[in-house]
């Protein structure tokens, strides 16, 4: 049986430290699973392995069923990140950057597929607006819309809300609230508990680089969550 | 293969716009050059030296010293809001990224090298009797070896703590042999001597070229991956 994604006993070190530490998991397609943890558990690091833009120490991934090692290309064409960096080029308008990512996906149709993103995302009057010219909230739209620009069935989203005032968080929210097609397997990392739970099917609390649990998140109130990830957190083992 | 050739031009065509529209590097380059002819022409007594004799080298010294205070920043618009993982998760092949900044970079250079012989040109007076097609063979040759030279090292540069300061104490060692086939055959070409006494020139700073361009692209994911 293939799942969307699968990490198996991913670790990675940078000297002494162990950024991440063993982690595996499951996700079926269409599935959205949260990863908490406090600043410095690896979060970061474990979502830059599943991109493929970090080589990890041991373990592997898979999307789909196939190998995602970083030296194999073929694979991205299947997953979007979107991060707290808008991962944009400032002095191309929205349009250009999202032509120049089109182009580097080989995705031949982009002069019907921008329009439509951009529609999607409610970008389509400031398409030839540089992007060093927007506010942070409409940047992460763009990024949003350059994530998925190439259709991908996974989706990774890195603390995407970092930023964003209440208005634009509500905005994005409701923009990766529509990820959820039943189609793609996304997988959330962030520290804010409320926005992070609203959304998953399952969530992991990641300490220390490891995965203290995996849960699911219909069994979970904000408040019981709240206690058990502070218990977590200060508590590891 | 066209793909690919698109993907490269995809690279050094999105560089060559950046750089269009801010004029960063282009600023300072063309401010350095017009900085070194105006001094040379100033320091330089030419009842004393002939500057044909000077020039070559002059001008060698200025497009190396001059590109690198360019290629240096080769890698900083990627380092803004995180566009090198941007470009990483993509599935262009690391080669072509490498190859695209190349022959950004190439372009870029292309522009200062053609103010550098302008300006000295202008200040001393130099005139050229030989063969131009062999003296752009002699200068694209030493310039495209620098330029995958410096563009690799850039990459290399960015990923460590120290940044382009780095870069010079790198890439120096590497450049010595382009700068004096460089430096010589345009200095022959200057003198007016036959085109038979720079082919070997030619053919080592093509060596040089090939070499460096083709294990820059097999180096350079050992480079800018994590």
């Amino acid at each position: 049986m293939s799942f969307g994604l699968e990490a198996v006993g991913l670790v990675r070190n940078f000297g002494g430290l162990r950024a991440v530490d063993g982690v595996s998991f499951q996700l079926q397609p269409g599935e959205l699973l949260t990863v908490f943890g406090p600043n410095g558990a690896g979060k970061t690091t474990l979502l830059r392995m599943l991109a493929g833009v970090m080589r990890p120490n041991s373990g592997h991934v898979r999307v789909a069923g196939a190998p995602a090692d970083v030296v194999s290309r073929d694979w991205r064409h299947r997953v979007g990140i979107v991060s707290h960096q808008s991962l944009l080029y400032g002095e191309l308008t929205i349009e250009e950057n999202l032509r120049f990512y089109g182009r580097l996906f080989h995705l031949a149709d982009l002069k019907t597929r921008i329009p439509e993103r951009l529609a999607s995302t409610g970008l389509s009057d400031r398409a030839r607006t540089p992007v060093r010219e927007l506010s942070r909230g409409l940047k992460q739209r763009v990024a949003l819309a350059r994530a998925l620009l190439h259709d991908p069935e996974v989706v990774l989203l890195d603390e995407p809300y970092t930023g964003l005032d209440p208005h634009a968080s509500a905005g994005l929210r409701e923009q990766l609230a529509s990820l959820k097609d039943g189609r793609r397997t996304v997988v959330l990392v962030t520290h804010n508990l409320i926005q992070g739970l609203e959304l998953a099917d399952l969530v992991a609390i990641q300490v220390h680089g490891r995965f203290s649990s995996v849960t699911d998140s219909a069994s979970l109130d904000l408040a019981g969550f709240e206690a058990l990830y502070h218990a977590t957190v200060e508590d590891p083992a | 293969m066209s793909t690919y050739i698109g993907l490269v031009w995809a690279i050094a065509r999105k560089d060559l716009l950046v750089e269009f529209r801010t004029r960063e590097r282009l600023t300072s380059l063309g401010a350095f050059v017009v900085l070194i002819g105006v001094l040379f022409n100033f320091s330089i007594d030419t009842a004393v030296v002939r500057p044909q004799d000077i020039a070559p080298a002059l001008i060698w010294m200025t497009i190396i010293f001059g590109g690198m205070l360019g290629m240096g920043r080769t890698f900083r618009l990627e380092e803004q809001d995180g566009a090198l993982a941007g470009i990483l998760q993509s599935p262009i092949p690391l080669d072509a990224f490498y190859l695209g900044k190349v022959l950004g970079n190439f372009l870029l250079l292309s522009v200062m090298v053609a103010l550098v012989f302008l300006v000295f040109g202008a200040f001393f007076r130099l005139t050229f009797s030989g063969n131009p097609v062999t003296l752009f063979g002699v200068v694209a040759l030493g310039v495209l070896g620098f330029v995958s030279l410096t563009t690799l090292f850039s990459a290399m540069a960015t990923r460590s703590s120290m940044g382009e300061g780095l870069l010079p104490v790198l890439v120096f060692p590497l450049l010595v042999p382009v700068l004096v086939y460089g430096a010589t055959a345009t200095g022959r070409l200057y003198a007016g001597r036959p085109i038979a006494e720079v082919t070997g020139n030619l053919r080592m700073l093509a060596a040089f070229a090939i070499i460096f361009t083709v294990s820059g692209a097999g180096l350079f994911r050992f480079v800018i991956e994590e």
